[in-house]
C-alpha cells in the first residue's frame, strides 16, 4: 500500500508541473485547448492527491506500523477519532493536508472562476500548478508520509493534549483558511499576468476570500477553545508564535475584505488590494513555515530542520514573483478616482486598512524580533505578552471605534453637520453606557471601561443602521417588521452579513474585555476537608476520586462549589495519567453560567501523594461571550456568503461592455 | 485616462510607516522584551532572562518548588534551577523547557508561572526516549 500512496504523489507531482509549464506556455501563447489541458490536469492532481490521502487514512484507521508516519503518531489503544486527527497531527501528514486541499481549491476554482474572463484563468492555472509543484515536491521528496520501516508491536502514540476533540476540526479549519488564501493571490497575479486589471478578479474570489478568512477565523477560535479547555493555564491566548502566525495572515484578510469594498465603488487602491492579497497569501506561508520549520520551539533549531529552508525559499521566490510582477504592471493599475475627503466612507476603510495592517505588522514585528535581534546583536531577545496586548489596545481599540463609524458615513464626502446628525444617538447610547460602567465600577480597568463604551457605540449604530433599512423597506410596502428585516437581510446580504460579523467582534472585544481586565485569581493548597474562596464562590475540597480509564489513570479532585451561599453542584479537576504515552495531561473543570456568561474556571495545578491538591481558581466574567461570537460569526459570514444571483450579475454585468481594457 | 495620484498621500502613508518602524524598534529595544539565553551563555549576567534548555538528571520536588539541572540543548554547560509554581504537563527530564528568571549565586531562580515546555509535541507526537 504505501507504494501506492507513493506512485499517487509522484504523478500529482507531474501533473503540477505540466499545469505550471503547459499552462504557462498556454496562456502566454494563448493556445485555448493546451490551456484546457493544463486545467484538466490540476483537476487529475486533485484526484491523485485524494488516492493518496484514502491511503495514509486507510494506514492510520488500520494502524499499519509498517507505515513510519502510524507508527510515530498513534498507538492501539488510541480510539479511532484520533487515529484518523493524526493525519494533520504530524508534519509530513499535514503537507499532504496542504496538497489536497491546495488542488482541491485549484480545481473548484478554475472551475468557477470562468467569470474573472478566460485570460485571466489561463494564468490562474499556471500560477497555481506552481504552488502545487512546491508542495507536492515536499511530499515526494523530502518529508514522505509514505515511508516504511520494520513494524513494530505498537505505535508510539499521540501526545495526550492533542487527545482532544478540538484537534479534529481545529487544524483542519486553519488549513482550509491558510490554504484558501491562495486562491485570491492566484487570480490577483493572472489578472496582473493577462494585464485585465479592471475589477473582475475582485468579482471572481470575493467569496473565496471570504470564506478562507471565515474558515481561519473559527479555526483560531476554536484553537483558543481548546487552549482554554485543555492546556489549562486559565487563559486562551498566549500571543504564542504559532497563534500569532494564524493570526497575521487573518487580519491582512480582514484589512483585504474591507479594502475590496473601496476599489469596487470607487476604483481605488488597487496596488494597494494587490498588495495585501500577496501579503496575506505570504503570511499563510509565513505561518504554515512557522509551524513547520522548528523555529517556533527554538531559534537554534533553525538551521536543523530540512523543511523550513525549502519553505523559506519559496517564500522568497513567491514574493519576489509578485513584486516584480507588481511592479511591471503598476501603469495598469492607476485609480480611476481620488481621496475627497478624510471626513468619508472611503477615508474610514482606509484608516481600518492602516489599523489592521499596523497591528499585523506590530505582531510579525514581534514574532520576527528574536531573529532580528540575534543577527543584529548575536543574542535573541524575545518580547512577551505585555508588548502584543499594548498594541493590541492601541490599534484595537480605535478599529472597535472605526467599526461603529465607517458604515454609518456618507460616501465621498461627508458634511460634519450630517456625521453630527448620524452619530448623535449612537454616541449618547455610548455615554450612557460608559457613565453607567463607570457607577457599576467598571472603572477599575480603563482599557476595559473604552472597550466597553466604545462596544455600545457601535452596537447602537449598527442597530440604527438595522432599524434604517427596515424601516426603508416598510415604507417600500413590507407588511410586518420581521418582514421588512428578512427583505432587508437577502437584498444586501454582503452589507448586513457584514453588519452581522461586527456584532461578533464586538461580542468578541466584551468578552475579551471582560475575562481579562475584570477577572479574578485564586491559588491555594486544600486538604480534604479545606475550603477557599475565589470571588463570590466557595470551593470545598470534598476527595480525590481515581479510575482507572480506557487509555489513562484519572484523578479527579471533587469539589462542591456554593455561591452567596446556594449550591452550584460539584467540579471535578484533575489529571489523567496516560500509559502508552507515558505522559500526564491537566483536566480543569470548568462550570459555565449561561445566564451571566461567567466562567468559574478549576485547575488541580499538582496533586500530592497524601491527597492534597494545589488549586488554582479563575473567575472570568464574559468570557462565554467569546465562544458565542463565534457562532454570530459564522451566521454573518454565511449570510455574506450565499450565493446572491442578482448581485453577482449586476457586478460582472459593469465590467462586461468594456471589452478588452487598453494595454499600457 | 485617470488623475495622476496625489503624491502627498503618498508622502503621508510612508512617514506614518516610518514612524511606526521607529516607534518599534524603540518599544521592543527598550522594554518589555527578555534575552533568551542558555545556561552557556549565562556566565556573569544579570538581570532578568529568559533560560532555555534541556532538563537532565533528577528532579527534585518539595511541595510546590522544584529543582532540577538545565543543560544547554546542543552542549554541556548547565546550571541549577530552583522553581516555584505551575508546573507543565509535558515537564519532565530530556524535555526542552524554558523559565524566566535571574541568577542568583550561582542558582537560577525562576519566577512563578514562566516554565514552559517548549512544544516538542504540538506537531510532532514524538515522545523523546532520550
Amino acid at each position: 500500500m504505501p507504494e501506492l500512496g507513493r506512485a499517487a504523489l509522484v504523478l500529482a507531482l507531474g501533473l503540477t508541473l505540466y499545469a505550471a509549464v503547459a499552462g504557462g506556455y498556454a496562456a502566454f501563447a494563448r493556445r485555448r485547448r493546451l490551456a484546457t489541458s493544463a486545467a484538466n490536469a490540476l483537476l487529475a492532481a486533485f484526484g491523485a492527491t485524494a488516492v493518496a490521502s484514502a491511503v495514509l487514512l486507510a494506514a492510520l484507521v488500520r494502524r499499519d506500523f509498517t507505515f513510519a508516519y502510524v507508527a510515530d503518531h498513534t498507538s492501539r489503544e488510541l480510539p479511532l477519532g484520533y487515529a484518523i486527527s493524526a493525519f494533520w497531527g504530524g508534519q509530513e501528514g499535514s503537507l499532504l493536508l496542504w496538497l489536497l486541499v491546495l488542488t482541491g481549491y485549484s480545481a473548484a476554482a478554475v472551475a468557477r472562476g470562468r467569470r474573472a474572463g478566460r485570460d485571466v484563468v489561463a494564468w490562474v492555472v499556471p500560477v497555481l500548478g506552481g504552488v502545487g509543484v512546491f508542495f507536492a515536491l515536499l511530499v515526494v521528496a523530502v518529508a514522505s508520509p509514505f515511508a516504511t520501516r520494520a513494524p513494530v508491536a505498537d505505535g508510539a502514540g499521540m501526545t495526550p493534549s492533542l487527545q482532544n476533540p478540538y484537534m479534529l476540526a481545529h487544524p483542519p479549519l486553519l488549513y482550509l483558511g491558510y490554504v484558501g488564501l491562495t486562491i485570491p493571490w492566484a487570480f490577483a497575479m493572472g489578472a496582473l499576468l493577462s494585464r485585465r486589471t479592471d475589477e473582475r478578479w475582485l468579482v471572481a474570489t470575493r467569496r473565496w476570500t471570504l470564506a478562507a478568512w471565515t474558515f481561519l477565523g473559527v479555526g483560531q477560535l476554536l484553537g483558543a477553545h481548546w487552549a482554554y479547555e485543555e492546556v489549562g493555564w486559565g487563559g486562551y491566548f498566549a500571543w504564542d508564535p504559532v497563534e500569532n502566525a494564524a493570526l497575521m495572515p487573518w487580519l491582512a484578510a480582514t484589512a483585504f475584505l474591507h479594502s475590496v469594498m473601496i476599489q469596487e465603488k470607487r476604483g481605488m487602491l488597487k496596488v494597494w488590494n494587490v498588495l495585501l492579497v500577496i501579503g496575506a497569501f505570504l503570511l499563510s506561508l509565513f505561518g504554515t513555515f512557522l509551524t513547520r520549520s522548528g523555529i517556533v520551539s527554538s531559534i537554534h533549531a533553525f538551521t536543523q530542520s530540512s523543511i523550513g529552508a525549502w519553505f523559506l525559499a519559496f517564500i522568497v521566490l513567491v514574493t519576489a514573483f509578485s513584486l516584480v510582477l507588481v511592479f511591471r504592471r503598476l501603469p495598469l493599475l492607476r485609480s480611476r478616482t481620488r481621496l475627497e475627503s478624510l471626513v468619508s466612507r472611503e477615508a474610514s476603510f482606509l484608516y481600518n486598512n492602516l489599523l489592521l495592517v499596523a497591528l499585523c505588522l506590530t505582531i510579525l514585528w514581534g514574532v520576527l524580533f528574536p531573529l532580528v535581534s540575534e543577527a543584529v546583536r548575536g543574542e535573541a531577545v524575545t518580547v512577551g505578552p505585555p508588548y502584543y496586548e499594548f498594541f493590541l489596545r492601541s490599534f484595537g481599540l480605535p478599529l472597535l471605534l472605526l467599526m461603529g463609524i465607517g458604515p454609518l458615513i456618507a460616501w465621498r464626502r461627508a458634511s460634519l453637520r450630517s456625521v453630527g446628525r448620524t452619530f448623535l444617538w449612537p454616541f449618547a447610547v455610548a455615554l450612557v453606557a460608559g457613565g453607567a460602567l463607570l457607577a457599576a465600577g467598571a472603572g477599575s480597568s480603563i482599557p476595559g471601561l473604552v472597550a466597553y463604551t466604545f462596544s455600545a457605540f457601535v452596537l447602537a449604530s449598527i442597530g440604527l443602521e438595522f432599524v434604517r433599512g427596515a424601516r426603508a423597506r416598510r415604507a417600500l410596502g413590507a407588511r410586518s417588521w420581521p418582514a421588512a428585516l428578512a427583505a432587508l437581510l437577502t437584498a444586501n446580504r454582503r452589507r448586513y452579513g457584514g453588519y452581522v460579523v461586527h456584532v461578533a467582534v464586538v461580542m468578541l472585544a466584551i468578552g475579551i474585555a471582560g475575562s481579562s481586565a475584570y477577572q479574578t485569581i485564586a491559588e491555594r493548597k486544600l486538604e480534604p476537608g479545606e475550603a477557599m474562596r475565589a470571588g463570590s464562590y466557595t470551593l470545598a475540597y470534598r476527595a480525590l476520586d481515581v479510575r482507572d480509564g480506557a487509555n489513562a489513570v484519572e484523578r479527579r479532585a471533587v469539589l462542591d462549589v456554593r455561591r452567596d451561599g446556594e449550591a452550584l453542584g460539584t467540579l471535578r479537576p484533575g489529571k489523567n495519567e496516560y500509559r502508552a504515552e507515558e505522559a500526564r495531561s491537566n483536566e480543569v473543570a470548568i462550570r459555565s453560567d449561561l445566564l451571566t456568561g461567567e466562567d468559574l474556571f478549576v485547575v488541580a495545578d499538582q496533586i500530592e501523594r497524601d491527597g492534597a491538591v494545589y488549586f488554582k481558581v479563575f473567575v472570568k466574567p464574559l468570557v462565554n461571550l467569546i465562544w458565542l461570537a463565534g457562532a454570530v460569526f459564522v451566521l454573518g459570514s454565511l449570510i455574506a456568503f450565499w450565493p446572491d444571483a442578482r448581485a453577482e450579475r449586476r457586478l460582472a454585468a459593469r465590467y462586461e461592455p468594456q471589452g478588452a481594457p487598453a494595454r499600457a | 485616462m485617470a488623475r495622476r495620484r496625489s503624491p502627498a498621500r503618498l508622502v503621508v502613508a510612508l512617514s506614518i510607516a516610518a514612524l511606526l518602524a521607529v516607534f518599534l524598534l524603540y518599544t521592543s529595544l527598550a522594554g518589555g522584551a527578555t534575552p533568551s539565553l542558555q545556561p552557556g551563555e549565562l556566565e556573569g549576567r544579570d538581570g532578568r532572562v529568559l533560560l532555555a534548555g534541556r532538563v537532565v538528571g533528577k528532579v527534585g520536588r518539595d511541595g510546590r518548588t522544584i529543582r532540577f539541572r538545565l543543560r544547554d540543548v546542543n552542549g554541556s554547560a548547565s546550571v541549577r534551577v530552583v522553581y516555584t509554581g505551575s508546573v507543565p504537563d509535558l515537564f519532565r527530564p530530556g524535555r526542552d523547557v524554558a523559565v524566566g528568571g535571574e541568577l542568583r549565586s550561582g542558582v537560577f531562580v525562576g519566577e512563578p508561572g514562566t516554565l514552559v515546555t517548549k512544544c516538542p509535541s504540538k506537531y510532532e507526537a514524538k515522545p523523546d526516549s532520550a
